[in-house]
């Protein structure tokens, strides 16, 4: 009877997250409507995470045709992408700025929406399945940083694989051992190499696209059906069609923000805020170059891993893990005003932490 | 002077009658780095990340007879313009030697921030148009055309492709003003089926 009971709630939840008779056209697209109020740009936060994932494959693409997944050739063949293939090296930056600017939207989209507290019933799955597309944008932007097989990318994968390994001596039990198997199946050997390089470029090039699609639809289609939230407390006077209105602006901003992509990897090479040290190859016999660091975008668990024990770092990121995957009920009766004063104490972390990291290190650990 | 270029010579003679010691100039690289702020090493100038001293690829102890006979060759150069060809040198440092002389390099290792202006503006081996002698002070690689001070390169990169820039800025505004009237039309087209419905 309580099974029954509990099959019904969750043939129930299912039901009003995924409602059969809404998923059509006229529904999705003609009859949407988006309010129009002072957090509007909010709702443009995710298109433009789409759109740096939609440049990301398409360049992404373009570099598999010369990219070599093997530790003799890898750099050589990054080296003669950008140096011999005609558009080479405007393809390269593109991939290379516009990850970065992805997880930047993405994070951006992530924290107004829950500002705008658009994680409410009945959009609780959207929610959970955006958080997981934010976990395999980072994932991307892990395995896709050994690729080209430099100082840099080598010696910081080492760094970041080391601490997953870590992790064990905090767990209990047969749990302790989770995170050497992880490791193991991610690096394939007993350090970086051949193996890791082959793992990493499966993951990156087959199966996050493939999760990232999967899920990506997923939250799409639920955003189509819920339509956008409400976003501020009092219920916007005004809305606009979501076709043809809100579309032409999100595409308008899309094109608009192609050119700034487009001229911003002409001109500035990404390379460039590298020390030419890290960007060398990899040489398993010489010295490890000074200045490793993940890029910016792990800054703000890299920092506080180098100030602060290891444990507690593990700690906060399970607990901030678990708030972030369980917020729809966590903050179901938390107001805006609320939850607009965590998002911007968050946002104030991320900048601080991402600009001034390295600063706040130095004070704190002088010899670091 | 005298007493320094006797130094020189001197110290020239020992290094030819020697079995090839090392010579690095460590002072220029602690320079770079103390004014540009960001790690820099051995690379710059040399084959070898770590120097010329071991027996690495581009170091002392791994080179050939043959080689060995073009280091010392090159040792011999002292004067600026000579053909310089040094196995243990990329083509940064054959070109500071080229450009100055083994002679003036020596003089230069008393204050390395003269090194830019010794090497001119007209020396550019990566073509990124930013001057190696710039690129020594800001740390940055001078054979790596994508390394450079990111915001002199902005300016210089923005300079060199603004025809492409633009072209690329009218074929925004005619997709803008195509997709406009491609989203109008469909729109149209949707109210008029509404309307039959």
């Amino acid at each position: 009877m309580k099974a029954g009971t509990a099959f019904g709630a969750l043939s129930n939840f299912v039901k009003e997250r995924f409602p059969v008779d809404k998923m059509n056209f006229h529904y999705m697209v003609e009859k949407k409507e988006v309010p129009v109020h002072s957090m509007s740009w909010g709702y443009y936060t995710g298109g433009l995470t789409l759109f740096f994932f939609i440049i990301q494959v398409i360049t992404g693409l373009l570099l598999l045709f010369y990219y070599q997944p093997t530790v003799s050739d890898a750099y050589a063949s990054v080296e003669f992408i950008s140096k011999y293939v005609s558009g080479g090296a405007l393809i390269r930056n593109l991939h290379t700025w516009s990850s970065s600017c992805m997880i930047f939207f993405a994070m951006v989209h992530l924290i107004t929406a829950f500002a705008m507290k658009s994680f409410e019933k009945p959009r609780e799955l959207t929610w959970i399945m955006g958080v997981l597309l934010l976990l395999i944008t980072f994932t991307f932007g892990f395995t896709g940083y050994l690729l080209p097989w430099n100082q840099i990318a080598v010696n910081a994968s080492k760094v970041g694989l080391q601490s997953i390994e870590a992790a064990g001596q905090y767990l209990p039990g047969a749990l302790s051992k989770l995170p050497h198997t992880v490791i193991e199946i991610f690096q394939g050997e007993a350090t970086v190499g051949q193996s890791t390089l082959g793992r990493f470029y499966a993951m990156h090039v087959v199966l996050l696209p493939l999760a990232l699609i999967a899920l990506l639809g997923a939250h799409l289609l639920q955003v189509q059906i819920h339509g956008m939230s409400q976003g501020v407390d009092v219920p916007a006077k005004k809305t606009e069609k979501f076709f043809p209105v809100f579309f032409f602006k999100d595409i308008t901003l899309w094109t608009s923000v192609f050119l700034i992509l487009f001229i911003v990897a002409s001109i500035i090479p990404f390379d460039a805020f590298l020390p030419f040290p890290l960007l060398e190859p990899y040489n398993a016999l010489g010295s490890t170059p000074a200045g490793i660091k993940p890029e910016w975008y792990f800054y703000f668990v890299y920092y506080p891993l180098e100030m602060l024990p290891f444990w507690v770092i593990l700690l906060g990121s399970l607990i901030v893990m678990g708030v972030l995957i369980f917020t729809p009920w966590i903050f179901k009766g938390t107001s805006r005003k609320t939850l607009k004063l965590i998002a911007g104490a968050a946002t104030a972390y991320l900048v601080i932490m991402t600009l001034f990291g390295d600063k706040i290190l130095h004070i704190v650990k002088p010899g670091a | 002077m005298k007493k320094a270029l006797a130094t020189f010579y001197g110290t020239l003679a020992i290094a030819w009658l020697l079995p090839l010691p090392a010579v690095s100039f460590p002072q220029f690289q602690q320079y770079c780095e103390k004014h540009s702020g960001r790690p820099v090493n051995c690379f710059m100038c040399h084959m070898n990340d770590d120097g010329p001293t071991g027996d690495g690829e581009g170091q002392i102890g791994s080179l050939k007879p043959e080689d060995l006979e073009r280091l010392n060759k090159t040792r011999a150069q002292t004067e600026p313009g000579s053909e310089i060809d040094n196995p243990i040198l990329n083509k940064f440092g054959n070109q500071i030697l080229h450009k100055l002389g083994m002679k003036k390099v020596l003089e230069l290792t008393n204050d390395p921030s003269k090194l830019p202006e010794a090497l001119g503006k007209e020396s550019d081996l990566d073509n990124d148009g930013i001057p190696d002698g710039q690129e020594f002070a800001d740390g940055t690689d001078p054979l790596n055309k994508f390394n450079g001070d990111p915001w002199k390169l902005m300016v210089i990169n923005a300079n060199r492709y603004k025809f492409q820039i633009i072209l690329a800025s009218i074929a925004v505004l005619l997709l803008d003003y195509g997709l406009a009237h491609l989203i109008k039309g469909i729109a149209v087209k949707l109210d008029k089926k509404e309307d039959v419905v």
